[in-house]
């Protein structure tokens, strides 16, 4: 161990990548994940990491950097957020198809117009269709941790697919928690260098790369590949555990479950105000629980199969919207789609809450945990999604 | 490897060829040669009959025959 | 040796293989054949998507593709990957269209260019996005017939050559494949040179520009002998001229092409003004500093 002291989220990804020996790192700067590229760039100008460290002209040109020096074999690490993760959307389909395990934070930030500098999911939950590895972080020390098990993840030959580690603006980028920075010769000793087998650009070692291949099967090979990643999600977190002493549980985190009627489930920072609040509610006999979903790619669906047939309902709470979909938010739609083939289903609450960055209070919660045992004790849930914010929580309380 | 569809192919006509090796520079594809800087030489399998040898050529070497 | 043999021998030494997918006269496989031969076998090569992908796919050597909208960049990575593994021996190449150049990444060149990154940026110019069927770029010429611009386009093209030389990089040339030795001595300077190399080539395109295919290498070389495309190089901004053709008139250029062939005399009268005043400049500034 190095050192432990108070680190911002930014601070942390930042560390991530010099422990995790990123060889590429194209960067773009853009609010609130600046401070990220700022501190790589001064490790480098400090000569305590070595990197090609690129100043790119736009987010798009950022992927596409990284997509070329991936392709040449070199490890390579970014970040964006919110217009940057969509102005890059074109090149953000490219690593999944072509098996590049480039890992790039994405630091969640809500979209204009309707939001501000302040997150919600919907920029990174709008890439859950290309092929990128997500996984969500709570606070700076599982951002660290975070990003130097991506690169074990992605880089895993069974795997060969691009991680985004995602984490809430301000909330965690901003916010200065206990952080342990490890070893940089222990990170050597868990992650070695980066070799990919399935192609070489060098050309001593060059071997065309097949141009015609029947596309489906391509696909196929990729969706396999999110299959596979999720035993290596697991393994690569209990060997992390075992070697660091800490865990992150892997795909999806149960907390102060045991014996309760149903269980909120959230995804990023607030998660932390959860916690807080399920554990005064249990002190006054309330049977709710909090399951954290970590990886929202792949989704760890026989996961929460598992563990959905033991509670009567699940509150998801939705920091994101889906104008106009088959009901409520992209989450919940998940799990809906998970849950669907279980015999014994537990009724499904959803909540649109945190929109646009707005704090996620613990009188919110304690609404939307309410809500949710209110739906056990009835049988039935009320309405397909509630926005939290748009109540007057002071007379329902 | 599919078949090249071609109009026309080209014949050369050695003795009025010069050796001057412009149908081996100027082909797109690459497949005329001059063969030990003598015999001009066509690669069948995949010239496409552009003509382009047959109209670089000083000495109206080359002709451009219909395909049967 | 059968013929057979001696062809499949002479590919593997020129990098590149026969029987392309590309049009019968198409310069772009010309292009590469010419070049290659000097560039050698430690290159990496990164080609834009459309027509060009048609011609790089047949490269023995390192190469991939994006789509057109990655010029200059996805190269970036890979000159970064390079300079990591400590193999700068290699050369770089990137490759992209006159659309993807001069319109779509235009953004993306400017910026290898102010960064210098170590590479060869070719812009593969045939005046035209040639692939999706003949529309209009920024870099058609004024007058040219394409299905976006049925009655021939209203502006002139744009001056590609001249913006990148003015991020004062080492090096940015034109050539055209019409002039294989011309062309030759400027990748070998290019190779030579550390930083970015801009090479701007015209190639010829039988399908969009409407003639005969045959008549490829010579409608471009009419092209340069009308000063349509005058030869030039810039080097460490000094301007020089390297070629200087007897001039002929821009007419027997514009009728050698049916995307032309509605030209008025007027229209006509006003393209030979352009290309005359353009050479009377660059006869000028031969020889001298361009760079403000």
């Amino acid at each position: 161990m190095l050192f432990t002291r108070m680190m911002e989220g930014n601070e942390a990804a930042a560390w991530g990548a010099r422990l995790s020996r990123a060889e590429v790192i194209p960067v773009y700067p853009i609010t609130p994940q600046t401070e990220v590229i700022s501190h790589i760039a001064n490790f480098i100008a400090r000569e305590e990491m070595k990197a090609q460290y690129i100043k790119v002209e736009g987010e798009h040109t950022a992927m596409a950097a990284a997509v070329g020096a991936s392709t040449a074999g070199a490890r390579v690490f970014t970040a964006s957020a919110s217009q940057g993760i969509v102005f890059m959307e074109e090149a953000l389909w490219m690593p999944p198809g072509r098996r590049l395990p480039i890992v790039m934070c994405m630091v969640n930030r809500s979209l204009a117009p309707l939001g501000g500098l302040r997150p919600d999911h919907n920029d990174s939950l709008l890439q859950r269709d290309n092929g990128w590895i997500q996984l969500y972080c709570e606070n700076s020390q599982e951002v660290l941790d975070t990003i130097i098990m991506a690169y074990r993840i992605g880089e895993d030959r069974n795997v060969y697919l691009p991680v985004a580690p995602c984490y809430d603006g301000y909330f965690v980028s901003a916010t200065a928690t206990p952080t342990t920075v490890p070893d940089q010769a222990e990170v050597d000793d868990f992650l070695p260098p980066y070799k990919h087998e399935m192609y070489n650009l060098m050309p001593e070692e060059y071997e065309p790369i097949p141009f015609y291949r029947p596309i489906a099967e391509s696909r196929y090979e990729v969706q396999q590949a999110h299959e596979r990643a999720k035993r290596v999600i697991e393994e690569v977190d209990k060997e992390y555990e075992r070697r660091f002493g800490r865990s992150h549980d892997g795909l999806l985190e149960e907390y102060a479950c045991d014996d309760v009627d149903a269980v909120l489930l959230t995804m990023g920072s607030m998660t932390g105000t959860v916690r807080d609040v399920v554990d005064e509610m249990q002190a006054e006999g309330k049977r709710i629980g909090l399951l954290k979903l970590r990886a929202f790619r792949p989704f760890p669906t026989e996961e929460l199969q598992k563990l959905a047939e033991g509670y009567h309902a699940i509150g998801v709470v939705d920091r994101n919207t889906s104008y106009g979909s088959a009901g409520g938010g992209i989450v919940s739609m998940e799990v809906a789609r998970a849950l669907y083939l279980l015999e014994e289903k537990p009724l499904l609450v959803n909540f649109h809450v945190g929109l646009g960055g707005s704090d996620v209070t613990m009188r919110q919660v304690r609404y939307m945990a309410g809500k949710t045992l209110e739906a056990v004790e009835k049988g039935r849930v009320d309405s397909m999604v509630d926005w939290v914010e748009l109540k007057d929580l002071g007379e329902v309380m | 490897m599919s078949q090249i569809v071609r109009s026309f192919r080209p014949v050369v006509d050695l003795g009025k060829c010069i050796k001057c090796g412009l149908c081996q520079t100027f082909c797109p594809e690459g497949t005329v040669m001059l063969k030990g800087g003598e015999e001009v030489v066509f690669d069948y399998r995949f010239c496409k009959g552009c003509g382009v040898c047959a109209n670089e050529c000083p000495s109206d070497a080359i002709s451009m025959v219909r395909e049967a | 040796m059968g013929l057979n043999s001696l062809f499949d021998e002479y590919y593997e030494k020129s990098f590149i293989q026969g029987g392309t997918t590309c049009c019968p006269g198409c310069g772009g496989p010309l292009l590469w054949r010419i070049i290659l031969e000097i560039l050698g076998s430690k290159t990496i090569i990164y080609g834009d998507g459309p027509c060009a992908m048609c011609a790089v796919r047949n490269i023995k050597l390192p190469n991939f593709n994006l789509h057109f909208s990655f010029i200059a960049d996805t190269a970036t990575g890979v000159v970064a990957a390079l300079a990591a593994k400590g193999r700068e021996d290699i050369t770089v190449v990137s490759s992209g269209g006159d659309g993807a150049t001069a319109d779509i990444s235009l953004g993306k060149v400017s910026a290898a260019a102010e960064r210098n990154e170590n590479m060869i940026q070719i812009c593969v110019d045939n005046e035209a996005y040639m692939n999706t069927g003949i529309q209009k770029s920024g870099l058609t010429p004024y007058g040219a017939w394409t299905t976006t611009t049925p009655l021939g386009k209203e502006a002139p093209k744009k001056d590609v050559p001249m913006i990148i030389a003015q991020h004062n990089v080492p090096y940015v040339t034109t050539a055209s494949v019409a002039y294989p030795k011309d062309l030759q001595a400027k990748i070998r300077k290019a190779k030579g040179t550390e930083g970015f190399k801009y090479i701007h080539v015209v190639i010829p395109c039988p399908t969009g520009w409407r003639f005969n295919p045959a008549k490829s290498v010579e409608v471009v070389r009419l092209g340069v002998q009308a000063w349509a495309w005058p030869l030039y190089e810039i080097e460490e901004g000094f301007l020089r001229l390297t070629l200087k053709p007897r001039q002929r008139p821009v007419e027997d250029y514009l009728k050698a092409q049916n995307r032309f062939r509605h030209l008025t005399d007027e229209q006509i009268q006003y393209i030979q003004g352009e290309v005359d005043r353009k050479r009377e400049r660059l006869l000028e500034f031969d020889g001298k500093r361009i760079i403000l």
